[in-house]
């Protein structure tokens, strides 16, 4: 049988410098197809070249046996390629029916027809499995509904190819869990599937077939059968790593005694629909995870600790003294927070590397009167921390952090935080978003936090995660701690049993 | 080989317009050569006497947009410094003047009527500011409605009367040449080493980039957004001293006509309208680029309306610049 | 308890607009007995015919989170080049179709401004702003035009009992919200001004749904500008000058966002300029100073837009996701 889709010898390049080389393979009908990729390997640009946002310099694509050489997202829509991407491009001011049919109304004259449009969504919204009104305005939806509503749309063009990136990224267990089955059913409807994800298992779990790429190049092409993590990993890095996690040593207090001493003290912190009575201890050297559902609280727990929203009830102590007040006071605390999105909260986007990477510190540079700025040791502070998060030398410091990869912009947002010497340490989501090899290298980050005494406490999504790297996890369902593990209990099932609402 | 002769050519000739395009003192050769090109035909552009003219009306100009800079770096935008001024001119002209003022023949009369005059102009910042951040409001729409505000106060208290005789020793200010342009440059000194060498320059353009990522990492986001309207309300009452001094007028219309050129010298100048960019040699080029162009036309003797549409015209070059240097020179 | 007593709140606040509008009737009722007849109300709705329609343009470009500063100078030259052809006796249908040319060409040129350009609106806007006043000015040779008798009927001119300025104000009204609430095209609209990059990203041609924003405003000015023409007889100097805010007041006192993607034209924007104009009206009445016009407009006007972002803020506040609800006892 054809293939639906065919890329053959496809090259890319950008100002010289051969993004996409030589790249060929195929997607079968009625397939699904893993993509995986580092940060950088050339995912994204092909599927610009898929969608039309982009030309190949060499080679050809085929798609449903003609060959396919789409000038705009139009064009790839035309053909029957729909895309659903990470950043969810719906309009949360308008119904679902009109963004489903945003381009594409059915009229009579100038005007719409809305008993037709109201129809069509409806047809659309069932054979997704999304039980809502379709004049229900966008921005009242979660986001698992609203990616439903994305796939409704590319089913609205009666898509052959769907195109998934990184969809799992904001959606909880459940709904990736309703997500996995409505892609299984389209691929019995005959459609075919490129699911694109950093979740490795889950692309083993979903795929047919895999593809890894590598630095612009496919370094694999295989069935999925008889494929393992470990696998992918080594040909997405490209070199043996030996773990993707550092051996933990135990929790110490870093001064010699084997007492984990208490560093931060929760008590009782509770906050209208947001959090219930929430207690928990962080000790000095340690590594705590929260783990969860979506929608849990985590974040939302974590922005109460750091004093960015309030609390009405509990107290939270840090080494006996109690805290209140806003950010500044928590920095003065020597606490840190890396936010869930750093392109929203966590870096000034247009702003350099140096200027990002000196935000949190500029004060202790600052002399009176006028407050000027000491920049020679500024200079030298950041030299050491660029050291210290492995970030890659070619890099400038006078570079606008926008230009750089998920990894690096995480690496700043880092280096930051490290440079006030924080000895308690809150994490949300540290990897989300980064390639396998830079993950590494934060965990490995983590640790040496940890082993000099800090106190870290790391949420995260995945749990995979929590359990290489964490000394204990608690587990926190709608608002509640529900659970709590040493590492030497961690068992995946009963983390997740916790995580499941009662 | 004949046909890439053109290509080369091509580049040849992309790159030092590119270079110069990305250049910080574009605008800066820009006032040379439209100097250099009005001048033959210009009577009287390049006589000592117009360039005293000539610094005389830039020195209060760049005080306000110096201030207007600080704001646009911070994200925001003040467009009542205007109103600003003619409200501080007809204060201090009511504490100062030879009439009937409150301080008439007093020798304190022209230090405590710049001091109320400063300390009314830092209120109305006060006031922008805090309506910006406690009350969530958006600039653009606060500082127009306080720019109504202001005027018609002003024209109210005077009944659109200027108010004359004003003490020397204030008038000296904007009227001897030695006295006003050390002012400006003094204070557009303090500006940027403020914005370039300080702690509170650094805060203005973060909060400027991206007041989420600023907040989290301890920045006083509302304090510094209030202190950059506060200065931006202070630097225009003292470019009102200037004006005022210089007029010998306390006028309740004062600046009204200078908007324009407020804006446009930052934006010409290169201050980006999005925050976190922005540098007070920018807008001193873009004074200056504006205050010839200004000069020139009249000397000329082009109408009023007709220098408006050149104004307009030269603002819509400027975006122009602008978007270009954003858009395809992302460097 | 604090649940009613939010939703009081939101209510009041979603509705402040008609309570403000009902405020100031009141308050001008009770001071003067003149304000609240028939003959006077009637002349409100006249008044704000030529507010409404510049605002009804200014929305379209307001909901696409971009703005349009020159809607002052358009009146200003439409209004000099009506009242030149009218002086040179040129027949009427010649007149509407040069007014009718001034606004869509002005429109046209912010258009190319600001999507083929792209010049930020705010800059682009004001440029043409003071291009454009000073073209009128030069058209006029900064004289006052007075128009004659004949022209000025126009405004008085009764179809069915009804001016011809509100007759025009209500179809231009009428259109515009049918536009926005059945056609794609309106739909698409708040669709670009909600996320501009997403449009395009979703296959919408945002280059032109902005342009028609843009050359909707012109249009609208230019049509406003008539209307205000007719009613005061004459082209003075400082003919349209701040009619620019006064538009924007009225949009954004009848909900409309500065931010783009949210707002109205019926009920919003129509009685944002029934509102301003009831308050100037009520001034005169009571023979108010008139020094004190422009800071009773810039207080009411600063009132609106804190009622706007209050309400805003409380209901983001409000509507945060709630990681679990609470059970009321």
């Amino acid at each position: 049988m054809t293939p639906l889709l065919q890329f053959e010898a496809v090259e890319k390049s950008f100002f010289g410098v051969r993004v996409v080389k030589q790249v060929s393979f195929k997607v079968g009908q009625g397939r699904i197809l893993g993509l995986v990729g580092e940060n950088g390997a050339g995912k994204s640009t092909l599927m610009n070249l898929l969608g039309g946002n982009l030309q190949p310099d060499v080679g050809s694509m085929q798609f449903n046996g003609n060959i396919f050489a789409p000038k705009s997202p139009g064009n790839a829509r035309d053909a029957g390629i729909g895309f659903v991407h990470q950043e969810l491009n719906l309009f949360p001011n308008l119904s679902i029916a009109e963004n489903l049919f945003l381009t594409d109304f059915p009229v009579n004259g100038p005007f719409i027809r809305r008993g037709v449009l109201q129809q069509r969504a409806a047809a659309l919204l069932k054979q997704v499995g999304l039980d809502l009104p379709p004049v229900t305005p966008v921005e009242h939806l979660s986001t698992g509904e609203r990616q439903l509503v994305e796939i409704a749309h590319a089913l609205s063009f009666d898509a052959r190819l769907i195109i998934l990136d990184e969809p799992t990224t904001s959606l909880s267990t459940r709904e990736s869990e309703r997500l996995f089955s409505l892609m299984r059913q389209l691929r019995s409807d005959g459609r075919s599937i490129i699911y694109i994800s950093h979740a490795l298992g889950d692309i083993l779990r979903l795929s047919d077939d895999v593809v890894v790429l590598r630095d612009g190049e496919v370094v694999g092409d295989f069935s999925a059968a008889g494929l393992d993590q470990s696998k992918l990993v080594s040909l997405m890095v490209g070199r043996e790593l030996k773990q993707l996690f550092p051996t933990r040593k135990p929790a110490s207090a870093g001064d010699g005694t084997n007492e984990p001493s208490s560093l931060m003290d929760v008590r009782g912190i509770s906050q209208a629909g947001v959090a219930r009575d929430i207690s928990f201890t962080l000790h000095r050297g340690e590594v705590l995870g929260i783990s969860g559902l979506m929608g849990a609280g985590r974040t939302e727990l974590a922005r109460i600790l750091f004093g960015l929203d309030p609390h009405e009830l509990g107290t939270i102590k840090v080494e006996g003294l109690e805290l209140t007040g806003s950010p500044k006071r928590r920095i003065q605390e020597r606490m840190a927070f890396l936010t869930e999105s750093r392109r929203e909260d966590g870096l000034c986007l247009e702003a350099s590397i140096a200027d990002n990477m000196a935000l949190v510190t500029l004060p202790s540079h600052a002399r009176t009167p006028l407050r000027l700025l000491d920049f020679t040791r500024m200079r030298e502070a950041l030299g050491k921390i660029r050291e210290a998060v492995r970030l890659q030398s070619k890099l400038n410091d006078g570079q606008a952090v926008k230009t750089l990869s998920g990894g690096n912009q995480q690496k700043v947002v880092l280096a930051k935080w490290l440079l006030a010497e924080p000895r308690i340490l809150i994490l949300d989501e540290p990897t989300r978003g980064i390639d396998v090899g830079a993950k590494s290298e934060i965990y490995q980050l983590i640790h040496e936090l940890a082993d000099k005494g800090a106190g870290v406490l790391v949420i995260s999504s995945e749990l995979e995660e929590l359990t290489g790297i964490c000394d204990r996890i608690m587990v926190m369902s709608a608002g509640k701690i529900t659970g709590e593990f040493a590492s030497v209990e961690f068992d995946r099932e009963r983390i997740l049993n916790a995580a499941l609402p009662a | 080989m004949n046909h890439q002769a053109p290509y080369i050519n091509r580049r040849s000739l992309a790159q030092p317009v590119l270079t110069a395009l990305r250049s910080e003192y574009l605008v800066l050769f820009l006032c040379l050569l439209l100097f250099s090109a009005l001048a033959p035909f210009t009577e009287g552009l390049a006589s000592g006497n117009n360039f005293k003219n000539l610094l005389g009306n830039l020195a209060p100009l760049l005080v306000v947009a110096v201030g207007q800079t600080l704001v646009l770096i911070v994200g925001g935008i003040d467009l009542s410094v205007t109103s600003t001024i003619a409200l501080t001119s007809v204060v201090g002209a009511f504490a100062m003047n030879g009439d009937d003022g409150w301080l008439k023949g007093s020798p304190a009369a022209t230090p405590v009527a710049v001091m109320t005059m400063l300390g009314l102009g830092s209120l109305v910042g006060l006031g922008n500011g805090v309506a910006v951040t406690k009350l969530k409001m958006p600039a653009f729409i606060v500082t127009l409605t306080t720019m109504m505000f202001l005027s018609g106060l002003a024209i109210w208290m005077t009944k659109s009367k200027p108010l004359y005789n004003l003490p020397s020793s204030f008038t000296a200010l904007g009227s001897q040449l030695w006295l006003a342009l050390p002012i400006a440059a003094a204070l557009a000194g303090l500006a940027h080493l403020l914005l370039t060498r300080s702690l509170f320059g650094r805060w203005l353009r973060a909060v400027g980039f991206n007041s989420r990522t600023a907040n989290v990492s301890g920045v006083p986001v509302d304090a510094v957004i209030i202190a950059a309207y506060v200065a931006c309300g202070l630097l225009a009452a003292a470019a009102s001293v200037l004006y005022t001094a210089r007029l010998e007028t306390g006028s309740p219309v004062l600046g009204q006509r200078i908007l324009l050129d407020v804006i446009g010298a930052t934006v010409i100048g290169g201050t980006s309208l999005f925050g976190g960019k922005g540098k007070v040699l920018w807008t001193l080029f873009g004074v200056l680029f504006l205050s010839l162009l200004d000069n020139a036309l009249n000397l000329l003797g082009l109408s009023h309306f007709t220098i408006m549409m050149v104004k307009g015209g030269v603002i819509l070059l400027a975006a122009l610049l602008d978007a270009a240097r954003t858009r395809w020179l992302a460097a | 308890m604090k649940n009613s007593f939010r939703r009081f709140l939101i209510l009041a606040l979603n509705h402040a607009i008609f309570l403000l509008f009902v405020a100031v009737l009141l308050v001008f009722s009770l001071l003067s007995p003149k304000f609240f007849t028939t003959g006077n109300l009637a002349n409100l709705l006249v008044q704000s015919s030529s507010t409404a329609v510049v605002g009804v343009g200014m929305t379209f470009v307001l909901l696409t989170a971009g703005v349009d500063l020159s809607v002052g100078a358009i009146m200003f030259v439409a209004a000099a080049v009506a009242g030149k052809l009218v002086l040179l006796g040129a027949p009427l249908p010649a007149v509407l179709i040069a007014i009718v040319g001034v606004g869509l060409a002005s429109g046209l040129v912010n258009a190319l401004l600001v999507t083929r350009l792209g010049i930020l609106a705010f800059i682009a806007t004001l440029a043409t702003l003071y291009v454009g006043r000073g073209f009128g000015l030069w058209l006029t040779q900064t004289r006052a035009m007075n128009l004659p008798d004949s022209f000025l009927t126009l405004g008085t001119t009764k179809l069915a009992g009804i001016p011809l300025p509100l007759l025009i104000a209500a179809f231009v009204v009428a259109l515009a919200h049918l536009t926005l609430t059945r056609t794609p095209f309106g739909r698409q609209i708040y669709a670009v001004g909600n996320n501009l990059d997403g449009a395009k990203k979703a296959g919408l041609n945002t280059g032109r749904v902005l342009a028609s924003a843009y050359v909707l405003s012109g249009l609208c000015a230019a049509i406003g500008g008539i209307l205000s023409l007719a009613q005061l007889g004459a082209v003075s100097p400082t003919f349209g000058t701040n009619r620019e805010f006064t538009a924007i007041a009225a949009a954004v006192l009848g909900g409309t966002s500065l931010f783009g993607g949210r707002g109205g034209v019926f009920p919003g924007t129509v009685l944002g300029a029934v509102l301003i104009q009831s308050v100037e009206n009520g001034l005169v009445i009571l023979n108010a100073d008139p020094y004190l016009y422009p800071l009773v407009t810039a207080s009411i006007i600063f009132l609106a837009v804190l009622l706007d972002s209050t309400r805003s803020r409380l209901l983001a506040h409000w509507s945060r996701r709630r990681v679990f609800v609470e059970k009321t006892i």
